[in-house]
């Protein structure tokens, strides 16, 4: 087997003999990205409705749903409505601390939905991971939170950690993700300026080791180049925005 | 943009060893391992070590050339590991036995009817030929095999080096379910696949998008870390990162160094005409089209492209398509020149082309040479094509058909016609 040493060593050797084809540096990497997202921040909640405005044709665009809502009292409500439609009953959701509280919650099992939050942390052993993860993959409808929603390409960024299982916004056929203001942003770069802060000293979202951009619903055009959606992931994706923000 | 992506790769690649050793300190750190693979023979043994060792008895795979190109399946099935390809396209070309035949949309030559019966010789039952019953067929039967698999297997689109992470692109989700369900996951990546930051890889995820399928962003972007992290309720228990060289470490300085800038997005295939007709199958290795070509001599030396190196009719397309103005045709001149220098076409074929660059400069001896050879192809012409040659000469004919010379050339008709108008 080839060791670390000999690759690395290869790799020198190789590239001594052509040490450029051209003159080329690398993209330029913001200096201070925590200082820069939250001029980012800042700045955004200034011109925030038009880049919601823009967020919205892209979502849908992508095929996404898009919905707005008053307060976070609406909110319940507008999930109702979503499962009334499909005939969905179940419902998985991250943590509540990880979305909007408690309160949520109670709503919606108040509205006659089984609600299934998510645990704060790990499972207790392998057979309740087990369990959680069987109750996940039967759930009708899947709720989770927004870290970053992207208007240049009407993508939903999630990072994963505790109270925010990767699975949430996976196995359940229908996605609903809430957000507001906070979350917007207005392009890739700019998601770019949050990834180097997160992973420099800016304090994460989540501490999971998964970051998810999620632009629509899953597709696949591999029969006949036919489209067709929720080959793996979900078929559906709504995206619900809160006037009033998620924290009251 | 594609002057900012192609610079981006050129300075990479320029501190490879640099950007390479962050990129395996930091997945180490996060408890992650990493492997070597001078050849597809380590790589293959690697990742069938990591499953023995994990005790895996079924593999669910995301969509990867790589793995492809090292022939991993054959290798897990040889160990009692059954390997499920789980893109929808590669689903269906494993259920037939065959190979992909375009990057991005591996099953692009099959009909629906014949998915169908695929589907129907799989499950033993009548199924439908329509793309969206048999996708919501392909979801319930694949959806129990994530759920039931202990290790998954991925390539990876990009690395980041300065955060130690892997980047999988998907449409369908696949690459999702591959990283967080089983309790093993294996990454196989060449290793002129790192990016620098974050930033830089922002830039590449838009043009990949939009060279491979005219998307914004794909629909799934998956940044992974290293194992499950504290906290989490689910992910990998354990994480490897396969380095594969196989070839592209020498290129570096080599004549193909801008071949180790290729995204695998497709374009190229998709404009290129000589692809068009003959399909991918038809290349005969794992990566088709012009950019294939390349990869080909890359990764199995100039001798296998000697027949290849010619599958191109230099138009350029392939290098007007590319989101990263790789130089094509160029190459694939450079490729037919050390052919030749090399002497790697058999002797008959060369003295006969050095034979036809003579009488082609030659007028004289072209007309003599086309009033010959009317005589001569006789015996030989079926159908207005010559099929079959004798003697040392059939190994040209052996895979394809010569034109016969015209029974009246064109220099002939136009002398004659210049008589008549006068």
């Amino acid at each position: 087997m080839t060791t670390r040493a000999e690759f690395f060593a290869k790799i020198r050797g190789e590239l001594q003999k052509k040490p450029a084809l051209f003159v080329a540096s690398t993209a330029a990497r913001p200096e201070h990205p925590v200082a820069q997202a939250d001029t980012i921040r800042r700045e955004l909640a200034e011109r925030w409705p038009a880049t919601l405005e823009k967020f919205r044709v892209e979502f849908e665009r992508v095929a996404g749903v898009f919905h707005r809502v008053a307060s976070l009292d609406d909110v319940a409500p507008a999930i109702e409505s979503i499962a009334g439609e499909r005939g969905a009953r179940e419902l998985v959701s991250w943590h509540a601390a990880s979305i909007a509280g408690d309160g949520l919650s109670r709503a919606l099992t108040a509205r006659g939905l089984g609600v299934h939050a998510m645990p704060a942390g790990e499972a207790a052993d392998a057979a309740e991971r087990a369990r959680l993860r069987a109750v996940t993959a039967r759930a009708d409808l899947g709720l989770t939170g927004v870290d970053l929603a992207v208007a240049e390409t009407g993508t939903l960024v999630l990072v994963s950690g505790a109270g925010r299982p990767r699975s949430t916004s996976l196995l359940p056929p229908c996605h609903i993700a809430l957000f507001d203001r906070a979350a917007l942003v207005e392009s890739l770069y700019q998601v770019g300026v949050f990834l180097e802060a997160w992973h420099g000293d800016g304090t994460p979202p989540g501490t999971g080791a998964v970051v998810n951009f999620i632009t629509g619903p899953s597709r696949t055009a591999d029969i006949e180049l036919t489209l067709t959606r929720g080959v793996h992931g979900p078929k559906e994706v709504h995206a619900i925005f809160v006037d009033g923000g998620l924290r009251g | 943009m594609r002057d900012r992506a192609r610079a981006i790769k050129e300075a990479t690649l320029q501190r490879l060893d640099h950007h390479l050793e962050r990129l395996v300190g930091n997945i180490e750190r996060l408890g992650g391992h990493v492997h070597y693979a001078a050849n597809s023979e380590e790589a293959r043994r690697i990742v069938v070590d990591i499953a023995r060792r994990a005790d895996a008895r079924m593999a669910v795979k995301s969509k990867s050339m790589a793995t492809e190109e090292i022939d991993l399946n054959e290798a897990l099935e040889r160990e009692g590991i059954t390997p499920v390809e789980t893109d929808l396209g590669e689903y269906i070309i494993q259920l037939a036995h065959e190979r992909p035949s375009h990057i991005i949309a591996p099953a692009i030559h099959k009909t629906k009817g014949q998915v169908a019966e695929l589907f129907e010789r799989e499950l033993k039952r009548p199924v439908e030929a329509d793309p969206e019953e048999l996708t919501k067929i392909a979801r319930a039967e694949l959806r129990q095999k994530f759920l039931q698999a202990d290790i998954g297997i991925t390539g990876a689109n990009f690395a980041v080096a300065e955060t130690g992470t892997v980047v999988l692109v998907t449409n369908e989700g696949n690459g999702r379910m591959v990283t967080s369900l089983p309790r093993v996951h294996v990454a196989v990546m060449g290793a002129e696949k790192v990016v620098p930051s974050m930033t830089d890889l922002m830039v590449f995820l838009a043009i990949l998008a939009k060279s491979a399928t005219g998307q914004k962003l794909s629909v799934y972007t998956t940044l992974v870390r290293g194992p499950r992290r504290a906290g989490e309720l689910e992910g990998p228990e354990e994480f490897h990162l396969v380095l594969l060289d196989s070839g592209r470490i020498a290129q570096l300085g080599g004549p193909l160094r801008e071949a180790l800038s290729c995204l695998r997005c497709g374009a190229c295939l998709n404009v290129c005409p000589v692809y068009r007709q003959i399909g991918g199958h038809a290349y005969g290795h794992t990566y088709p089209g012009p950019i294939g070509i390349l990869l080909t001599a890359m990764l199995e030396g100039t001798q296998s492209v000697k027949e290849l190196a010619h599958a191109s009719s230099l138009c350029g397309a392939c290098a007007d398509a590319c989101p990263v103005r790789i130089d094509i045709p160029k190459m694939l001149i450079e490729l037919r020149r050390e052919v030749d220098d090399r002497k790697i076409a058999p002797w008959v074929e060369r003295v006969t082309f050095k034979l036809l660059a003579r009488v082609l400069t030659r007028p004289v001896l072209y007309r003599l040479a086309a009033r010959v050879g009317r005589v001569l192809q006789r015996p030989f012409v079926r159908d207005g094509a010559i099929g079959r040659l004798p003697l040392f000469l059939g190994d040209w004919t052996r895979t394809r058909d010569l034109p016969p010379v015209a029974a009246r050339t064109f220099q002939e008709r136009w002398a004659a016609e210049r008589e008549r108008a006068r």
